[in-house]
């Protein structure tokens, strides 16, 4: 099986409200002590290039094997694609419209 | 009053006073010094590291990395050197016996007593000190950087550091930190080691070493106090920011989750190695000089990737000789949020291990990052917007450091011009 790396989008009662009315709340997940989050799985691939194109992002390989630290408004304009797509499989989307606006 | 410190020594305070000062920096020779040794210089003539009274010289070098113990047999486990360029020395015709003056950013900052000029193999101190040589371990690049010739002498701060808002009100000498602590009533403090803007994992993790210090004591009035003593050395970008730091510790307190009369917080000038085990020690030392009796170590103390054993860095109190050191470490495991229990508990207590849902700092900065506030049961809101807070006030919007912050942040200390 393909190994996969999420990218962390945290719900607050805005977001989750957005996913609710896509029909979307049931893809947020409760992680820690009622956190939501819902959690966009990228492919190797996609993992280091999203580390390239943000160099504070991290890799977090001791607990949660996630990539954090995406400036917010990259994972805004993540989130804005979910609801559009109505789908968590936005990663190649999302990073095309990067490398696009250069 | 007298102190006594690491090694049964006495707290000695190496500071002239400024009109003596004045007088005997005419003439010296400079040499301008790293942010790195001006920490340690302030450190060195507080009493942060007694029983030093200096840089070391290349027979406590040698104790150091060889047996881990100063040339006389105190135990010791991270060399403080200072480092110049060979080239430096020779120019300025520095040698043995001189007295030089130690500036930094140009401006005066101690006088140090040259009694050895020494060279050191950098990969032996890297190997002996970190276990490592691989460069990927931040010790090592630290290590790798020294200038090629380090001079070893005793140092006495000519020029007193003024520590600037908000640190000012955590700065405490060891000194100033037994007065406090005698002033309180405590018998027994424990440190608590920080890096990190605090959620409740933690909180718990002061809170259960706070219980395991306490101990047999008496409860009626309490005498046990925690000691959050917040490291400030060299930042890098995705840090949380030094201001953040020191006051969200400080507003646990100030919003209650810890007592007025059991907590105090502080700041040491330390440069983290990431020694991990060795680094755990030295805390130790420079806690026992700051008066605490015990240190809590979680899981992975200093440690660095996957270098060391998460627990590497308890049992290496197992391997020193019995009366070394004056603290007491207590060793924890892990605390996590159980959505059984409904609780932040214990690793140690709870039996709900596949249905943890364990703290990660990685995560709880991402949480921050997308502006989104924990729940209170894992970050306190008072906490939140302190951060939040300091942020806009400190951060430039942001409470991790970003290049912005890194180049203009103000600074922790400043020297006068004399």
């Amino acid at each position: 099986m393909v190994e996969k790396y999420p990218i962390n989008i945290w719900i607050n009662d805005e977001r989750y409200e957005k996913l609710r009315q896509a029909g979307l709340a049931d893809m947020a997940e409760e992680v820690l002590a009622g956190m939501r989050v819902i959690k966009l799985q990228c492919t190797e691939k996609q993992k280091d290039e999203i580390l390239r194109l943000y160099p504070m992002a991290k890799f977090d390989t001791a607990t949660t094997k996630s990539i954090e630290l995406i400036p917010s408004d990259a994972k805004e304009e993540m989130f804005n694609l979910v609801i559009r797509r109505k789908s968590l499989d936005v990663i190649d989307e999302f990073l095309k419209n990067v490398k696009k606006s250069g | 009053m007298i102190y006594t410190g690491h090694g049964n020594r006495e707290i000695v305070e190496r500071i002239m006073p400024v009109s003596e000062a004045r007088k005997r920096i005419r003439g010296l020779k400079k040499v301008d010094v790293t942010g790195r040794c001006a920490r340690e210089c302030i450190d060195i003539a507080y009493g942060f590291f007694t029983p030093l009274q200096g840089f070391m010289g290349r027979e406590d070098v040698d104790a150091v990395c060889e047996k881990m113990t100063l040339k006389d047999g105190t135990l010791w486990s991270i060399p403080i050197v200072l480092d110049v360029e060979g080239e430096e020395v020779k120019e300025k015709g520095i040698k043995e016996d001189d007295t030089i003056l130690l500036t930094f950013s140009g401006k005066p900052l101690a006088i140090l007593e040259v009694e050895d000029i020494f060279g050191y193999e950098k990969a032996k101190m890297a190997e002996a000190v970190l276990g490592a040589t691989d460069e990927r371990h931040p010790g090592v690049r630290m290590i790798n950087k020294l200038k090629d010739t380090f001079i070893g002498g005793k140092v006495t701060l000519v020029n007193p550091p003024e520590f600037q808002p908000p640190f000012d009100k955590f700065w405490y000498t060891p000194k100033d930190l037994r007065e406090k602590i005698a002033e309180r009533g405590w018998k027994r403090v424990v440190a608590h080691q920080t890096r990190n803007v605090p959620h409740t994992g933690h909180e718990w993790l002061m809170k259960g070493a706070w219980f395991s210090a306490n101990g047999d004591l008496p409860v009626e009035k309490l005498q046990t106090g925690i000691l959050v003593n917040c490291i400030i050395g060299p930042k890098r970008e995705g840090d949380y920011i030094d201001e953040a730091i020191v006051l969200c510790h400080d507003e646990l307190r100030n919003s209650g989750y810890f007592r007025e009369d059991i907590h105090l917080v502080s700041i040491s000038l330390w440069d983290m190695r990431y020694a991990g085990p060795k680094e755990a020690i030295f805390h130790a030392i420079l806690r026992e000089n700051l008066g605490c009796t015990h240190h809590m170590f979680g899981r992975d103390h200093a440690g660095v990737g996957s270098f060391y054993d998460p627990y590497d860095a308890h049992r290496i109190f197992d391997e020193i000789p019995e009366g070394s050191l004056n603290i007491k470490p207590i060793r924890v495991l892990e605390w996590w949020y159980c959505p059984v229990c409904g609780e932040v508990t214990y690793s140690g207590l709870c039996g709900h291990k596949e249905k943890r849902q364990k703290f990660s700092g990685t995560l709880i900065r991402s949480m921050l990052q997308d502006r989104v506030k924990p729940t209170k049961l894992i970050f306190r809101p008072e906490v939140y917007d302190k951060v939040m807070e300091c942020a806009k006030k400190y951060g430039f919007g942001s409470p991790f450091c970003t290049k912005r912050y890194l180049a203009e942040r103000g600074p922790v200390f400043v020297l006068s011009d004399m």
